[in-house]
C-alpha cells in the first residue's frame, strides 16, 4: 500500500521471472535496510530529524522523507507504518507543515497526541527518536485550500488542529485574501498546541482571526454554542472546515446547519479511534466488500466468511476452523474480533482470517 | 486404532489449545526478528552464490557457489516459503510475508501450494484416498491401496520424484491419476496448467537460461551449477518431507473414521500421523523445522522456529493421554521410510511372511 513503483515494463516483467514477486525492488530490502534503512524500496522511508514537545501529551516528529516521495498539499493526511511488537501497523495522521518546508527543505512534520490505549501513539511516542525511519505513504484528502480564495472558517478540536496548521501557515505564506477565522477548542488552556506558532500567524496575516477556547477550565463546561458561531461575521458565505473528536463534529455540523450553511460548504475529515471496551460494545455491523462494491449489515457472532457467503460472494476458503489460512484478505479498514482468541483487531488495515473474524462496527474488507 | 473417547478427545484439544494460546500471546518482535533474519541469511546466501557462480571455472569457487545457492533454495522453500504460507507470520502484517501473496522459488505455484497442502493434506493428513500427499499417487504406502504389478519397481519412481522433486510438487495438482481412471477430464485442468508452464517457465528461465546467458562465456558454468543447486534442494526437501509421515509408525486412516470428527480427534489425526527427526540447530533449520512435523502438523500457523520450544509440552500432553510420540534420528527415520517404500512395492502376501517389513497402517 505504500509502495510506488515505476519501472519500466520490459524490468518489470523481469524482476517478476527473476524474483517472483511484483516489487521484485523489494527483494534486496533486507539486506538494504541493514546498509542504510533509507534504501529500503518497499515503502517510502521517512527519517526523524527532530522530536518537538508541545504539549504534555502531544509531540511533533519533524521527517525527512526519502527524496522519490511526491509531496503533498496544505490539509492532506498521510498513512504510516511502523513496526510495533513484531507488527506493521498503519495509521493515518495529518500533516501539521505546510508544503512550503518540504519544497525548501524536505522535511515534513506530524503532530500527534497520545491516545488513550492507543496502541500506535503511544509506541510513537516511546520509541520514536531522532534516527528511526518509520515508512510513508503518499499523501491524499480533499481538506485543503480553497482555491480560488474564498472566507473560511475554521473549527478545530484538540490535535484535529494539526491539518489547520498547515493550512494556516500556507494561507499566510501566499497571502490569503479572503477573511479566515479558526475557532479552536480544547479542554484546557494547557493543551493548546502550538500556540506560539498560531499567535505569529495571526500577528503575520491580518486577515486571520483566532479565538482559542478552553471548554474545561471553568467550572462547568464551555462547549461550541450557536453564540460562537454568531460571532464570525459572513457565516453563509464560508467555506467550513471541521476537524477534532466526533462529539464536537457531530454538535458543529448541527449548529451550521440551523445556521442554513449548506452542506456543500462544509468540509470534514477526523480521526478517532473506537473505545477499547468489548463488553459495552455488541457484535456485528456494517461489513462492506471493496472488490465487489457490495454492503450489508451482519448481527451477533457472524464471521466475515459467513457474512459474505450469504450475501452471495465465494471468498476462497478452506477448513472453516482457522487453520489453513486459506481465506485470510486484507481488512481495510474497521475492527474486528478474532473468533479463537477473543481478541481486537486494529482499526487500520491488516490481514485477517475471514472464518474466525466477526465483526464490531463498521469493517471494509477487499474482497 | 482411535480407543478415545470423545470426553478424552475434548481434553486432549483442551490440553493442545492452551499450549497454542501461550504461544500466540507471546507472538511478537522475537519472532519477526527471526524471520527477518532468516529472510536476510537467504538474501545474502542468494546474491553470494549467484555472484560467485561465474568464477566457478576455480573448482573450490564453483562448489563454494552452488552450495551456497543450494542452501538459499533450501532455506527460501522450507523455513521461509512453506511457513510463510501456512500464515505463520501473517500477524506481522507484512506484505512480503503474507500467506496468501507469498510467492515461492520452485515450481510449484505458491496458489495450487496453498489448496494441496495447506488445505487438503492438513485438513485430510493420512486419509488415504482424500490426502493425495500420502505416497503422491505414485507410491503404494500402505496396504489400503491394492497391490498392482506396477509396485514391485516403485523405488525407481521414488528415486525420480525425489531427484524431479520440485517438478512433481507442481504437477500435483494435475491430479494424473484421476484423470487416467476417467473422473476428470484433462480439460478441466487446463487453468491450472497454464499456471504450471507459466511459474515452471519462469524458474527454467531464470535459472537454466537468463543467469547462464548473461555471464556467456562461462556459460556450462552457471548451468551446471544452477542445475546442481536444484537438485540439492530437490533431494533434502523430499527426503524432510517423505520422513514427516511415511515413517514406520506414521499412522494412516479410513475416510469413514474421520467423517464429521471434532476438533480433538483430528488434533489426534495429526498427532499419531506424524513423525518427528531428531537433529542439531541447522537440521531444523534447514528442514523448515518440519523435523517437527508432529508439533507442525498440530499448529500449522504458528511460526515454526517456536516447535522446539513447545515440543516438551506437546510430548507430556501425549503421554498423557497415552498417544505415541513418533521421533527418532534423521537416519533410523528416513531407514523406516525407505523400508515402507520397499515393503509395500511387495504383494501383501510376500510381505506378511517377513516380519520385519510390519508398518503402522490404518485398522
Amino acid at each position: 500500500m505504500l509502495a510506488r513503483h515505476n519501472q519500466s515494463k520490459a524490468l518489470q516483467w523481469l524482476g517478476k521471472q527473476l524474483f517472483n514477486r511484483e516489487d521484485p525492488a523489494a527483494f534486496f530490502d533486507p539486506l538494504l535496510e541493514r546498509i542504510n534503512p533509507m534504501w529500503v524500496q518497499e515503502y517510502t522511508p521517512a527519517r526523524v530529524e527532530q522530536v518537538l514537545q508541545e504539549t504534555s501529551d502531544t509531540r511533533t516528529f519533524v521527517l525527512k522523507p526519502a527524496r522519490r516521495w511526491q509531496g503533498f498539499e496544505a490539509g492532506q493526511h498521510v498513512n504510516i507504518c511502523v513496526e510495533v511488537d513484531g507488527t506493521r501497523r498503519n495509521r493515518t495522521f495529518s500533516l501539521s507543515s505546510s508544503p512550503i518546508l518540504w519544497q525548501k527543505q524536505g522535511l515534513i512534520t506530524l503532530t500527534i497526541k497520545r491516545l488513550p490505549g492507543g496502541r500506535v501513539t503511544n509506541w510513537l511516542h516511546d520509541h520514536l527518536d531522532v534516527g528511526s525511519v518509520l515508512g510513508l505513504g503518499e499523501a491524499f484528502g480533499d481538506f485543503t485550500v480553497p482555491e480560488p480564495a474564498a472566507p473560511v472558517l475554521f473549527i478545530a478540536g484538540g490535535s484535529g488542529i494539526t491539518p489547520v496548521l498547515s493550512q494556516l501557515e500556507t494561507m499566510a505564506a501566499q497571502d490569503y485574501r479572503a477573511p479566515v477565522t479558526l475557532l479552536y477548542y480544547v479542554r484546557t488552556s494547557e493543551d493548546v498546541i502550538a500556540r506560539e506558532k498560531l499567535e505569529a500567524l495571526t500577528a503575520r496575516h491580518p486577515a486571520l482571526t483566532l479565538t482559542i477556547i478552553a471548554t474545561h477550565d471553568g467550572t462547568a463546561p464551555r462547549y461550541l454554542s450557536d453564540a460562537d458561531l454568531g460571532t464570525v461575521p459572513g457565516l453563509n458565505a464560508r467555506q467550513v472546515f471541521l476537524c477534532g473528536p466526533k462529539g464536537l463534529m457531530d454538535l458543529a455540523g448541527e449548529l451550521l446547519q440551523s445556521r442554513g450553511v449548506r452542506e456543500r460548504d462544509i468540509h470534514c475529515t477526523f480521526f478517532s479511534v473506537p473505545q477499547a471496551n468489548i463488553e459495552d460494545q455488541p457484535l456485528g455491523g456494517q461489513v462492506r466488500f471493496a472488490q465487489s462494491d457490495l454492503e450489508v449489515g451482519s448481527e451477533g457472532d457472524a464471521n466475515l466468511l459467513e457474512i459474505a457467503e450469504a450475501a452471495g460472494l465465494t471468498p476462497r476458503y478452506g477448513c472453516r476452523m482457522g487453520i489453513c489460512h486459506q481465506c485470510s484478505c486484507r481488512k481495510t479498514s474497521g475492527t474486528v474480533i478474532n473468533r479463537l482468541t477473543g481478541q481486537k483487531s486494529g482499526p487500520g488495515e491488516e490481514n485477517v482470517q475471514l472464518c474466525i473474524s466477526v465483526p464490531q462496527g463498521p469493517v471494509s474488507i477487499d474482497v | 486404532m482411535n480407543t478415545m473417547t470423545e470426553a478424552q478427545l475434548s481434553e486432549l484439544e483442551q490440553d493442545l489449545n492452551a499450549i497454542r494460546d501461550e504461544v500466540v500471546a507471546d507472538l511478537g518482535e522475537r519472532d519477526a526478528r527471526y524471520i527477518r533474519r532468516i529472510v536476510r541469511l537467504h538474501r545474502t546466501l542468494e546474491v553470494g552464490g549467484r555472484a560467485m557462480m561465474p568464477f566457478g571455472f576455480i573448482p573450490p569457487v564453483f562448489v563454494a557457489a552452488t552450495v551456497a545457492l543450494g542452501l538459499s533454495k533450501i532455506i527460501e522453500n522450507m523455513e521461509i516459503g512453506h511457513n510463510v504460507m501456512h500464515g505463520q507470520y501473517d500477524w506481522m502484517n507484512d506484505p512480503s510475508l503474507h500467506s496468501q501473496s507469498y510467492e515461492w522459488d520452485t515450481v510449484c505455484t505458491g496458489d495450487s501450494w496453498r489448496r494441496t497442502h495447506n488445505y487438503e493434506h492438513h485438513t485430510y493428513t493420512n486419509i488415504i484416498g482424500k490426502d493425495r500427499d500420502y505416497g503422491y499417487a505414485l507410491l503404494r504406502l500402505s496396504n489400503d491401496d491394492e497391490w498392482k504389478p506396477r509396485h514391485s519397481l516403485q523405488f525407481i519412481n521414488y528415486i525420480l520424484l525425489s531427484v524431479f522433486f520440485q517438478w512433481g510438487v507442481g504437477l500435483h495438482e494435475l491430479e494424473s491419476e484421476r484423470i487416467r481412471r476417467g473422473e476428470i477430464r484433462l480439460r478441466d485442468k487446463l487453468p491450472f496448467l497454464m499456471d504450471f508452464f507459466r511459474k515452471g517457465g519462469r524458474q527454467a528461465f531464470k535459472d537454466y537460461l537468463f543467469f547462464p546467458l548473461i555471464t556467456f562465456p562461462v556459460a556450462p558454468i552457471v548451468l551446471a551449477g544452477n542445475v546442481s543447486a536444484n537438485l540439492i534442494r530437490n533431494l533434502w526437501s523430499s527426503t524432510v518431507i517423505f520422513c514427516g509421515h511415511f515413517t514406520q509408525d506414521a499412522e494412516t486412516f479410513t475416510g469413514a473414521e474421520c467423517d464429521g470428527e471434532s476438533k480433538g480427534h483430528w488434533y489426534l489425526r495429526q498427532l499419531t500421523g506424524s513423525s518427528n527427526f531428531t537433529g542439531g540447530k541447522w537440521v531444523h533449520l534447514l528442514s523448515g523445522h518440519l523435523s517437527y512435523q508432529v508439533e507442525h502438523h498440530v499448529f500449522p500457523d504458528l511460526p515454526a522456529h517456536r516447535y522446539p520450544e513447545i515440543s516438551a509440552q506437546v510430548q507430556a500432553v501425549c503421554q498423557k493421554h497415552g498417544i505415541p510420540y513418533n521421533t527418532g534420528s534423521f537416519a533410523r527415520q528416513y531407514g523406516t521410510v525407505l523400508k515402507r517404500i520397499f515393503a509395500f512395492s511387495l504383494p501383501d502376501r510376500v510381505r506378511s511372511k517377513v516380519p520385519a517389513l510390519s508398518m503402522g497402517q490404518a485398522t
